[in-house]
């Protein structure tokens, strides 16, 4: 690991459960992970994440998630990122209530939900994308940083307004 | 717990969970049918009775139970229900007919636009998930509390919550998009439509000005015109109000003509 990567981890460390997104840029990869703590239940963020139809409600960064988010299952997506385009994406991982992996050509998005104890749980968000070709293609990707702190940002709000009500 | 004190207190709650069971089924047979099945199961465990809910929040739990064991095995209806059940009506001349048969004969077939609004949340209430219409219903019609929604449906009141304030937000945006009432763009005016056809020497406007709903609409809050429609719901009792037999007629309808488009739909 160059010293350059272990400073951005140091940092990337540090900011965890801000809400703040950190890039971890390499030759061949970049990786974005956020990390929030939100003041609610473990199964309503994961209900939240799982219910496909759902998201444009809460979700300002996702437009439309047609398909079942379960296990094996092929899922259509489009977000603010790339309005035109439509990510085919397999959910590869579905652990209920901790961890929610989906992926494509690209690379995986990696969700996890941690119980960090007194009602409140750590939700992060990975998303590793790369490989040999990667410096081709590298600057006509986007950033993510921002709608991964708009995602983790509505998923907080939304989560706790829902354990919040009476 | 003795069977007398029992059947005082389901006699005491059968209107209400007759009119809950309608209303998630909608079908006064299966309502019926259920509450029967309700009460002999009641009976039956009496012993099993602890004592740690109210008997309304057990009743309701067994009702809820055995409707949910027909509802998991039918598909949920569409948002758009109204659409599609007045474009069947409108083409089944015989609807109309039955429909001003009891309108003109029945001592509760009176037309109502707030009965009808009651009516449609019914109908479009079945689009939600099962769980999301159910928690909806006991807390905003029944008024159980939350914890108590956590028995009858058999789960966490984190689901409780996270049913109730996702089934509410979805209803709220289908009104929203849909409900004239509300939304002057909105795409359905039927309680009005219905109201000139049933109640043809009313002045439609001023009767709908009538309905706190209506006259509310304007200042837009959402979530109080959500309310207001709750409210509507609360005072109706869709087996005995004065247009009872009018909107079960109806709703039979809509059920029929449901079933038969998700049935095609499926092929």
């Amino acid at each position: 690991m160059t010293t350059a990567t272990k400073t951005q981890n140091a940092r990337l460390n540090d900011e965890v459960g801000q809400g703040k997104a950190t890039t971890v840029r390499t030759t061949f990869s970049r990786q974005t992970a956020v990390s929030i703590e939100i003041k609610s239940d473990a199964a309503i963020v994961w209900a939240l994440l799982t219910k496909a139809s759902d998201y444009p409600r809460w979700n300002s960064t996702v437009t439309s998630i047609e398909g079942n988010i379960a296990l094996s299952e092929t899922i259509k997506l489009k977000s603010i990122l790339d309005a035109k385009r439509t990510f085919k994406l397999k959910v590869k991982e579905f652990e209920p209530s901790k961890k929610l992996v989906w992926g494509g050509g690209q690379g995986n998005r990696i969700y996890t939900i941690t119980n960090s104890g007194n009602g409140i749980v750590t939700f992060s968000m990975t998303e590793k994308i790369g490989g040999l070709m990667f410096p081709m293609y590298a600057k006509m990707i986007p950033s993510f940083d921002r709608s991964f702190e708009q995602f983790a940002g509505d998923l907080k709000k939304e989560s706790e307004t829902i354990m919040s009500a009476k | 717990m003795t069977v007398e004190i029992l059947n005082q207190e389901f006699e005491n709650n059968l209107a209400q969970l007759k009119s809950y069971l309608v209303r998630i089924t909608a079908s006064a047979t299966d309502a019926e049918d259920i509450a029967q099945d309700t009460y002999l199961k009641a009976t039956e465990k009496l012993d099993t009775f602890r004592g740690e809910s109210s008997l309304k929040t057990w009743f309701f739990t067994i009702a809820s139970n055995l409707a949910k064991d027909n509802l998991r095995a039918q598909k949920r209806w569409v948002e758009n229900v109204t659409d599609i059940t007045r474009a069947a009506a409108l083409s089944h001349q015989e609807f109309f007919q039955e429909a001003m048969h009891i309108r003109s004969t029945s001592p509760n077939g009176q037309y109502e636009a707030k009965e009808h609004i009651a009516f449609c949340f019914t109908c479009i209430s079945k689009s939600l998930p099962l769980e999301q219409q159910l928690s909806v219903f006991l807390k905003e019609v029944y008024e159980f509390k939350v914890s108590e929604i956590t028995t009858i449906l058999d789960t966490t009141e984190a689901m409780v919550k996270y049913y109730l304030h996702t089934g509410r937000s979805k209803m709220i945006s289908i009104f929203e998009g849909r409900c004239a009432l509300i939304n002057k763009k909105g795409v359905c005016d039927q309680c009005s439509e219905l109201n000139g056809i049933f109640n043809p020497k009313q002045n439609t406007q001023e009767e709908l000005m009538k309905i706190e709903l209506v006259k509310e609409a304007e200042k837009g809050n959402k979530e109080h015109l959500f309310d207001l429609r709750m409210q509507i719901l609360k005072e109706i009792d869709p087996f005995k109000s004065k247009a009872s037999e009018l909107q079960l007629h109806h709703l039979e309808h809509n059920r029929k003509v449901m079933e038969k488009y998700l049935e095609k739909k499926a092929e």
